[in-house]
């Protein structure tokens, strides 16, 4: 414990130099313009940042792609407040009670709230971040080839369900599509080429980067083309700086907020939005002021913007300690640690010792940097909204395929890009949500090993996959939740609950 | 309770099934086609076709699942007739996306690699710009306006690119 906070220490230290702090600055501030700008989401800047950054090295690499992160999902929160149009999708309950309040006369407050909930959750998620993941890595070296499978599963299962409540059939079909996506090249155990069909570009598999900018980039492109154009309708008269005393007054929300956005940001591939809308349901839940939700609550800001920018630590959890990003931007830092040479997972404390403290002390910086940005740089930022889509969209493309171009100098890329963002935006248009899609594509390898490395060790025997007791505990959880979105056994199960516990509600 | 009109998702997700499921079993007979080296005596557990095919056959559950819930909904009364077909394909948000589908593919498939990249950039910024802002221009200042911004964004985002990627990335551009 004594040495990780030596450790913590030294990093700040490292990052406290004029070069480090020259990228903290501009990549937060670009963080927080793409995460304004409707259509352009964190995973699509940090997917961009990526082809931009991997010249540099690594660690400074990283700094600039978790300030991008965090900058877009506090970004978000502007549109959401001014327009009523959430910049990410992780700002869709901050518009709930932000845009009324800007309706009000009362934006610069709403954006000071927002602020002050963004970067108190940061730091939220930061702590745990810094205790959690040592003891999560320390523990996750127990695991073996049957708890990976299993957790592979959960993953694809679990982000599913969360990412397409109303129909958890379309998370569940796209997990197991990117699983398969994932299949595609040549396979590990005897270095076969599957469904590569003579081309040689396909033999390495899809590159993950042109994948996800594809998905997120091009297909939001697309998204952003077909809609109208939306008009800024808010403005910003009064202070936006936050009153010490009002956001303190909100300690429990913030409390318990910061709590539940970084445990949903630890399961994977949920992300911020589900953080978003659980605390921010937890919140209306304990409120003495129910009333007052959806009309301009400052408490149900505070809650939503909390709950989202603690997710953004929490999904960085799993990415360094197992290896399985917990959400769609942290998939795409996973892949940049990868290009970068850092290998996420349980191994991680001996192969890149001090690297957890780095991303803590990296999330320190990002989080400080939009409370100095995103306090004083209201303007710029209003600014920029009007920038017209049709001036902005052809310049993402133009970034998009470049970006995909540059990482290995192929063609192929650009077309792997296009082809899974068109892809991608039919699947979105049919409610097909894209995370568990792209953990999907991240998962497919490490499924792929280890059942063949669990089967091969048993001779084919499937009873210790089942009887182990940590994956008794996943595949339980994981036939729970696939069990209880399906109707005919839920209400059954409801009824039940019903009957032993007279006081409980079935919503 | 089944509607008497499936709604335009219940439609989709109807073929979207069918799809899935004729996908997954592509997938499945050539997971089964990939070599199982007998002949080496590999374990059988870690032939190569085995994880694909166990997903190809969990892709076609889940895709029969969708289209039975569908034609549950009556999704498979797809009321297809030439009046709504022409109608979605003239729906302004449609001609929108076809415009933007031909204009990136076209330049990312197309212009790049068989033009210099600073030129087929210019080129796909100029149109873009000029065919998505000139629908809304409707007197001939601003059409003169729309084309002269258009030309000095495409400039500068050619430029810029080009030179921050091959002077300070060091990339080959195509």
């Amino acid at each position: 414990m004594l040495q990780n906070l030596v450790s913590l220490i030294d990093a700040i230290y490292g990052f406290a130099s004029l070069e480090a702090l020259f990228h903290v600055t501009w990549a937060t501030v670009l963080g927080i313009v793409i995460g304004s700008l409707p259509g352009l989401t964190a995973t699509m800047g940090v997917a961009l940042m990526t082809t931009l950054t991997y010249k540099l090295p690594h660690d400074l690499a990283i700094l600039v792609l978790i300030c991008m992160y965090v900058g877009a999902i506090y970004g978000g929160s502007r549109t959401a407040i001014l327009l009523n149009i959430p910049g990410t999708p992780a700002s869709a309950a901050t518009t709930l009670d932000g845009f009324p309040l800007a309706q009000s006369g009362q934006a610069g407050r709403a954006m000071g709230i927002a602020t002050s909930g963004s970067v108190l959750g940061s730091i939220i998620g930061m702590v745990f971040l810094a205790i959690l993941a040592p003891e999560l890595a320390d523990y996750a070296l127990q695991f073996q080839s049957y708890e990976f499978f299993w957790l592979a599963i959960f993953g694809v299962v679990i982000s599913g369900h969360l990412t397409a409540l109303d129909d958890p059939i379309k998370g569940w079909i796209a997990g197991f599509l990117g699983l398969l996506v994932a299949m595609v090249g040549r396979e590990a155990i005897h270095s076969f080429d599957r469904f590569s069909y003579g081309i040689v570009e396909l033999t390495g598999g899809f590159n993950l980067i042109p994948a996800m900018v594809g998905a997120f980039g091009f297909a939001e492109v697309l998204s952003v083309m077909r809609r109208r154009a939306a008009k800024m309708v808010g403005k910003s008269n009064d202070s936006i700086i936050p009153k010490v005393g009002e956001v303190l007054k909100h300690w429990r929300t913030i409390l318990r907020s910061g709590v539940i956005g970084t445990t949903i940001g630890i399961i994977p591939g949920v992300g911020e939005d589900i953080g978003a809308w659980v605390s921010y349901a937890a919140a209306r839940r304990a409120s003495k002021n129910k009333e007052e939700y959806g009309k301009g609550s400052i408490e149900g800001l505070m809650a939503a913007e909390t709950g989202n920018s603690a997710a953004v630590p929490g999904a960085l959890i799993p990415v360094l300690t197992l290896g399985i990003p917990g959400s769609a931007p942290a998939a795409v830092l996973l892949a940049a640690m990868l290009i970068h040479g850092i290998i996420p997972g349980p191994m991680i404390m001996f192969e890149s010792p001090g690297f957890i403290q780095e991303v803590v002390a990296m999330v320190l910086f990002a989080s400080l940097a939009i409370l100095i940005f995103g306090l004083s740089l209201t303007r710029v930022l209003l600014f920029l909204l009007a920038v017209p889509r049709e001036k902005l969209m052809p310049i993402v493309f133009v970034l998009c395929a470049v970006g995909s171009y540059a990482i290995t100098n192929r063609l192929f890329d650009i077309w792997v890009m296009m082809g899974f963002g068109l892809a991608g935006y039919v699947l979105r248009e049919m409610k097909y949500p894209m995370a568990p899609l792209v953990l999907g594509i991240i998962l497919g390898k490490i499924l792929d090993d280890n059942l063949r490395r669990s089967l091969v060790l048993t001779d084919g025997e499937l009873l210790p996959l089942f009887t182990r007791p940590i994956c008794a505990v996943i595949w339980i959880v994981t036939l729970a939740t696939i069990l209880m979105s399906i109707e005919s056994i839920r209400e059954p199960i409801k009824g039940v609950v019903r009957r032993f516990i007279p006081g409980s509600r079935s919503n | 309770m089944r509607p008497d009109t499936p709604d335009t998702m219940t439609k989709a997700d109807f073929i979207t099934g069918i799809v899935l499921v004729a996908f997954s079993t592509i997938v499945a007979v050539e997971s089964w086609r990939m070599p199982r080296f007998e002949n080496t005596n590999v374990n059988p557990y870690s032939v190569p076709g085995i994880v694909p095919g166990i997903l190809s056959v969990i892709i076609m559950i889940l895709g029969a699942v969708l289209i039975a819930r569908s034609i549950y909904r009556g999704g498979h009364r797809l009321g297809w007739t030439s009046g709504t077909v022409k109608s979605t394909l003239t729906a302004p948000e449609n001609k929108r996306l076809f415009f933007a589908v031909f204009l990136t593919v076209g330049y990312g498939g197309g212009l790049i690699g068989s033009a210099p990249y600073w030129l087929a950039t210019f080129l796909f910024v100029f149109l873009f710009i000029l065919i998505f802002d000139l629908q809304s221009s409707t007197t001939r200042a601003r059409k003169t306006r729309v084309a002269i911004v258009g030309f000095v964004v495409a400039a500068v985002t050619s430029g810029l690119v080009t030179w921050v990627f091959t002077e300070a990335f060091l990339v080959t551009l195509p």
